[in-house]
């Protein structure tokens, strides 16, 4: 058995199934892990695949022309997922995927297919809920700074999204878990960065602003529900606890 | 707060918060979109809401009213001119920097704009125009607007708010006439159901203009049913059976400003559609004619949503339920799981309720008492059943049907495979089988089965009948001492 491992990033998971599938030992042979690898097990190579941005690209192209659309996305979602499965996962998708072309997306009675849904739904879902749920606060001079803490690795398309709906805003997004951000300046493209220790630290405190905009809608939040109608529990199931963590209203 | 403005912003939002709490319809999806370069704002079609108030209801736009001034003493309202309530209104410029500063912050998704009547329906109207205008234009926002109606006013003020709003809404409030009489004396049907004739072929007008078809999109679903409301044999029959009471006179008349083009600065007109609110349990209607309403709104004026609200008794009146009266929550629940039934699932309303039995069922949702009442039908082969037939087994949604079409093209579904397509088989399983099997031995037997079911639903059903905890015993209502 050969086992497969890179880093959990789009482009090192692209490049190792690139690598996987070019090494010609059978599909049966072959295994796909995330790094770090908690256990190695005896009889078995490992190789570590870093990230080649061609051959990703080639990946790329290959699912969108010879599957479909709908395909790529999934596997772009299930990549993004926290679960460490999802590389395997992702490859025997894709074994499938190469033989059926587009109607794999249909084909949920598979057991590889319907794991690919799953992993993909989740991180959509969260996605949706973060773009709900992220606050932002005003820092001075107009910058506005929002903290989130996802499970699964989505500040990239919730940072697309925003980009959309603010452009002209100068904010940032951080990924407090993963120590990761995303900065908009006002007009301009969006990057990503890695933050220091220093940068993180002093991030923290942006979250506590208050301003006379959080009074009122902390005033605003709590007039709006109906006291004849009060119903906790539903209240408790439509916004679950752990997403309130970064949100002004229930800071 | 560190000024006299602040403080009296705080102040102005909890008042006209307050008053505003008790209309529904706080959505902001039907329109996609996309942002702009110096612009502030998108819209999403399915929607987002970025809260949840106390009483689980979503928070999705700022919904607050422009002034809770009223001139009219409509019996249900708190801010009905006979209640000695505190009044005041926002400027434009208050609500624009309220609404701005919020959505940057990402708290809404926009403005739900409503208002007492203020002087008269034309200087109402007025004012939330230029609310609406300022926003739009010197603040450049893109987000979602909900702006209401006032009837009565001007047509040049309607079709100005139809072009910088997303989504129209005017109030029917009550579903007969008579109920309106006692209820609102300075309303009428007539009044209402005239501008709302209008918007819609405004509307339909705008959609083909654009190209599309001059109806509303719906559910993809609705596609693949031949018997849903929304199908075209069905809205062939609407104008012969319109209920007497909604007539509307017969005018053919359209919002078109003159010059079109400068005064709408490309805007289409009410893009997300109209919708409208009913309140549930102020009078003595059945559900039976709620929902046929409720279907005749849908057909006749394409209307995108139709909104319930249980009545709060807040005013003591002798036409009215006295206060303390418990809230009918379980019966808008009820007529809401009826609505999406309408609208999703390609039933009718005649299918649901009847004039022998004009209310739903108390511990049974609509879709399982029709499923109950139709055990003839069932159960079904996954395997085979066609997608319309899937939909009416309770358990089983549209995502979740259309899967199953997908997915039996290419090798047999069975249960493990139905529930991670999100079937819900602890109420689908009495109704179906898999590849002959049913999942567990059930004796097909509507008392049984309905033993069994209740059971699962039971708890569920009380918590939404029974919120308020707490109860005080009256010994002239509850023990009939008189």
């Amino acid at each position: 058995m050969t086992v497969f491992t890179c880093r959990d990033n789009w482009e090192d998971i692209l490049t190792c199934i690139y690598e996987a599938w070019a090494s010609g030992k059978g599909h049966r042979n072959i295994r796909l892990e995330l790094e770090p690898v908690s256990q190695q097990e005896l009889f078995c190579e490992y190789i570590h695949i870093d990230a080649e941005e061609q051959k990703a690209m080639k990946v790329c192209s290959a699912i969108r022309k010879k599957i479909s659309w709908q395909a790529y996305q999934w596997v772009y979602y299930a990549a993004h997922s926290a679960r460490p499965e999802k590389t395997e996962c992702i490859y025997r998708f894709l074994i499938l995927g190469f033989h059926f072309g587009k109607k794999i997306t249909e084909m949920l009675t598979e057991n590889t297919v319907m794991r690919i849904m799953e992993l993909s739904r989740r991180v959509t879902n969260e996605e949706h809920i973060m773009r709900e749920a992220a606050r932002f606060t005003c820092h001075e001079r107009g910058i506005y700074v929002c903290h989130i803490e996802p499970e699964h690795d989505i500040l990239l398309m919730l940072a697309e999204y925003f980009e959309d709906r603010m452009p002209s805003e100068t904010w940032m997004i951080t990924d407090d878990g993963r120590r990761t951000a995303v900065i908009h300046p006002k007009d301009q493209r969006m990057y990503q960065t890695v933050l220091t220790e220093k940068e993180w630290e002093q991030l923290q405190e942006t979250e506590r602003i208050k301003d006379i905009y959080t009074t009122l809608w902390n005033e605003f939040f709590h007039t709006i529900g109906i006291r004849e109608r009060e119903n906790r529990k539903c209240q408790n199931t439509m916004m679950p606890l752990h997403y309130r963590k970064h949100m002004t209203e229930f800071m | 707060m560190q000024n006299r403005g602040e403080e009296e912003l705080y102040k102005k939002l909890h008042i006209l918060a307050d008053a505003a709490k008790y209309d529904v319809a706080c959505t902001s999806s039907g329109v996609s979109r996309r942002g702009q370069k110096g612009f502030l704002g998108n819209s999403c079609a399915s929607g987002i809401c970025h809260s949840f108030a106390s009483d689980g209801r979503c928070i999705s736009l700022l919904k607050v009213l422009q002034t809770n001034h009223c001139i009219y003493d409509c019996k249900y309202c708190l801010n009905r001119t006979s209640n000695d309530v505190e009044r005041t209104s926002f400027t434009p410029e208050e609500l624009c920097s309220l609404t701005i500063e919020f959505y940057k912050r990402n708290y809404i998704e926009g403005l739900f704009l409503s208002s007492g009547v203020d002087r008269s329906p034309a200087y109402t109207m007025e004012q939330m125009c230029r609310s609406l205008r300022l926003l739009r234009s010197r603040y450049h926002f893109r987000g979602y607007i909900h702006v209401k109606a006032v009837p009565g006013a001007p047509e040049e003020l309607l079709t100005e708010a139809g072009y910088l709003a997303d989504r129209m809404s005017i109030n029917l409030e009550l579903p007969t006439a008579e109920g309106m009489k006692r209820l609102a004396p300075n309303k009428n049907h007539t009044a209402i159901l005239r501008p709302m004739g209008m918007v819609a072929r405004t509307i339909a007008a705008h959609r083909l203009a654009l190209g599309k078809d001059e109806r509303m999109e719906r559910s993809r679903g609705n596609l693949y049913l031949e018997n849903s409301i929304f199908s075209s044999e069905q809205q062939k029959k609407v104008s012969v059976q319109t209920p007497a009471l909604l007539q509307e006179s017969g005018t053919k008349e359209l919002y078109l400003p003159a010059d079109l083009k400068k005064s709408t600065e490309g805007r289409s007109f009410a893009a997300a559609g109209q919708s409208t609110q009913m309140i549930i349990g102020a009078t003595d209607e059945t559900d039976y004619h709620l929902l046929k309403t409720t279907q005749y709104l849908y057909q006749k004026y394409d209307l995108k949503r139709v909104f319930f609200s249980a009545y709060v008794p807040l005013n003591e009146d002798t036409q009215l339920p006295q206060p303390g009266t418990p809230v009918p929550l379980l019966r808008e629940h009820r007529l809401y799981q009826a609505d999406w039934l309408l609208r999703y699932y390609g039933f009718q309303a005649d299918e649901l309720l009847s004039a022998d039995q004009p209310n739903f069922h108390e511990q049974l949702d609509p879709k399982c008492d029709w499923a109950l009442r139709h055990l003839g039908q069932f159960p079904v082969e996954v395997n085979q059943a066609s997608y319309d037939m899937l939909l009416r087994i309770p358990g089983i949604g549209p995502k979740s049907a259309m899967r199953i079409v997908y997915a039996r093209k290419n090798g047999r579904v069975d249960f493990d495979h139905l529930k991670r397509m999100g079937v819900l088989l602890k109420r689908a399983h009495y109704f179906i089988t898999c590849q002959g099997r049913m999942l567990y031995p059930v004796k097909l037997e509507e008392k049984s089965i309905f033993r069994q079911m209740t059971d699962l639903n039971r708890k569920d059903n009380w918590q939404i009948s029974r919120q308020q905890s707490f109860y005080q015993l009256s010994l002239f209502d509850d023990f009939g001492v008189r």
